[in-house]
């Protein structure tokens, strides 16, 4: 059996070279953090002492554990949907932005204000949805209510709420470099060909923006579902997360086996998700098929 | 019509949670809740005079500078790679750079955490530049990108050709015609760096960040200082933003003048 090193021209090299130091950064400080925390989550630890023996027992004790399935079960359920309200919210911006102005302004607020704070964004909901926060305190001194709502602040709610805040920006910007790829041409070619409004959307712009939308929905999906800032602050006991056990692992337990195992099972469960999202668009025959677009690069031969 | 009212009521979702933060900022009573009594900095004064915040303002600045000054040299030189990358490299490096932000925060904060103690690194404002070039870097790469691909590689050639040094061409050639893009690049970065917290909680040492002390003054009460803070950070991280966003139309503008002249 032969070997046949790849060979380079002289300019493949030097594109070689360039990438390494990025390359060589998000090595050490990306991937082998990522492989010492899979280490981890099989040998043993306790109050921030890790002790190397391999054992399945951190997976075992995560998996028997029925508050972990629950913390789980509401990561999940406020990152799915965070992720339905984004899009769902974000999808018509994005197509009057798209197709119907010619101005950038509306992005460039958008941009603007996906970077103004994280956290300030989440202190202004606090502020909002507070037991003596701005929607209690005014419909209390309207007389409408005597008590303040009390599930409005430490729930899910308020947590999705929030991260819809957080994110659909985000989300907003993906939908849009989607749909920029869905000419008009396109819809108006289908509209002559006498498809129904409903058709050409179902048929046409949402098999060609596909990936977009799924990839935004997803991306939405994993980070909000991800996100512990939230719950900590605004979920209460009732939306303890994942995210939030694994955080408390790391930063006050202490018991870092037990947290990398968490974290690696929750992306797991991403992972699981994205195969059930991306097999339920195929299902629906909302998914490109071979027969769209020819120029797509999936379709290029490998 | 019905669309335009809808893209205004989004908006008005976006920014009227801010918009409130930064109208209470300003309150002159305590309580964070109408009727609105009037209009006084007390709480701005008393933010400038707490140590803390002010020594949390400093560290921040530093971590974002020297991130954003990181992610720039790694960034500009991934960015010059791009088109030269053989076609499976150009594949690999592009999962490898863009795979911090697919994940959550929390994941790279753990990860790092786990690290550093491993090495036995202690936490300090080092690690936190280091978690934070971590998430800026992809950011600055897949924002130079598209820049990148539109690049006239004739251009380098040609000089080449007559007879210039690498490094004479890229100083002469490609920086010049890059520049506002890995401007507006780095001011992104410092941006991102300015505001993150999420990372910064597992690496952090004894010396605050100016996001983490905000969370900290958050978890003890709510008060209007916190409001102060706050609009003192946006409006830091903005105005990087803003100066970011006019090195891009001035990149645009200059662009658009230079296809005027060809035509």
């Amino acid at each position: 059996m032969r070997w046949s090193f790849p060979s380079f021209d002289r300019r493949q090299r030097s594109g070689l070279a360039l990438a390494a130091p990025t390359a060589v950064f998000l090595v050490i400080f990306f991937v082998v953090p990522a492989a010492v925390l899979l280490v981890y989550s099989f040998w043993i630890s306790r109050s921030f002492q890790i002790t190397p023996t391999l054992t399945l027992s951190n997976y075992l004790r995560a998996l028997g554990n029925a508050g972990m399935w629950l913390s789980m079960w509401n990561g999940v359920w406020i990152g799915a949907w965070t992720a339905v309200f984004s899009v769902a919210l974000s999808f018509p911006v994005a197509w009057y932005i798209a197709y119907r102005t010619r101005s950038n302004a509306i992005l460039y607020a958008v941009l603007l204000s996906w970077f103004s704070s994280y956290l300030v964004r989440i202190y202004a909901w606090r502020t909002i949805l507070g037991t003596s926060g701005l929607i209690n305190s005014t419909l209390m001194q309207l007389g409408m209510i005597d008590q303040p709502l009390s599930f409005l602040i430490f729930s899910r709610t308020a947590v999705i709420v929030t991260l819809v805040h957080l994110f659909v920006p985000f989300t907003l910007l993906l939908l849009l470099s989607a749909l920029r790829n869905v000419r008009t041409d396109y819809l108006e070619a289908a509209r002559d060909l006498g498809a129904s409004w409903r058709q050409s959307f179902l048929r046409v712009v949402v098999p060609m923006a596909y990936k977009g939308i799924v990839g935004s929905f997803m991306f939405t999906f994993i980070l909000a579902a991800g996100d512990f800032i939230s719950p900590q602050l605004l979920g209460g006991r009732e939306g303890v997360t994942t995210g939030l056990l694994i955080s408390n692992q790391f930063r006050q337990t202490g018991n870092w086996s037990f947290g990398a195992a968490l974290a690696f099972i929750l992306l797991g469960v991403f992972l699981f998700a994205y195969f059930l999202v991306a097999q339920s668009m195929r299902l629906g025959r909302l998914s490109p098929g071979l027969r769209f677009h020819p120029t797509l690069p999936t379709q290029e031969k490998a | 019509m019905v669309l335009r009212t809808y893209v205004w009521l989004y908006l008005l979702f976006l920014f009227g949670p801010l918009a409130v933060i930064t109208l209470f900022a300003f309150h002159s009573s305590p309580a964070l809740s109408f009727p609105f009594e009037g209009f006084s900095l007390k709480w701005f004064r008393a933010i400038l005079d707490d140590p803390q915040f002010l020594a949390a303002l400093k560290n921040s600045t530093i971590v974002a500078v020297a991130a954003s000054v990181l992610t720039g040299i790694l960034g500009t030189l991934a960015a010059l790679a791009l088109p030269r990358l053989p076609k499976r490299s150009l594949a690999t490096f592009n999962m490898l750079t863009f795979a911090p932000i697919a994940l959550p925060g929390l994941f790279l904060g753990i990860a790092l955490l786990a690290l550093f103690e491993r090495l036995g690194i202690y936490r300090s404002l080092w690690t936190v530049t280091i978690a934070h070039t971590l998430f800026t870097l992809p950011f600055f790469i897949e924002t130079v990108r598209s820049r990148v691909a539109y690049f006239d590689a004739s251009l380098e050639e040609a000089a080449r050709d007559l007879g210039a040094t690498p490094v004479q061409t890229f100083r002469l050639v490609t920086l010049p015609i890059l520049f506002p893009t890995l401007m507006g690049g780095m001011l992104l970065s410092f941006a991102l760096s300015f505001d993150e917290v999420v990372i910064t909680v597992f690496v952090v040492g004894e010396k605050n960040t100016l996001p983490f002390y905000i969370l900290s003054m958050m978890r003890r009460t709510v008060n209007p200082t916190i409001n102060a803070a706050s609009v003192l950070a946006m409006g830091l991280s903005l105005a990087s933003l803003l100066l970011g966003g006019l090195f891009f139309l001035m990149q645009r503008r200059r662009a658009q003048a230079r296809r005027a002249e060809n035509e």
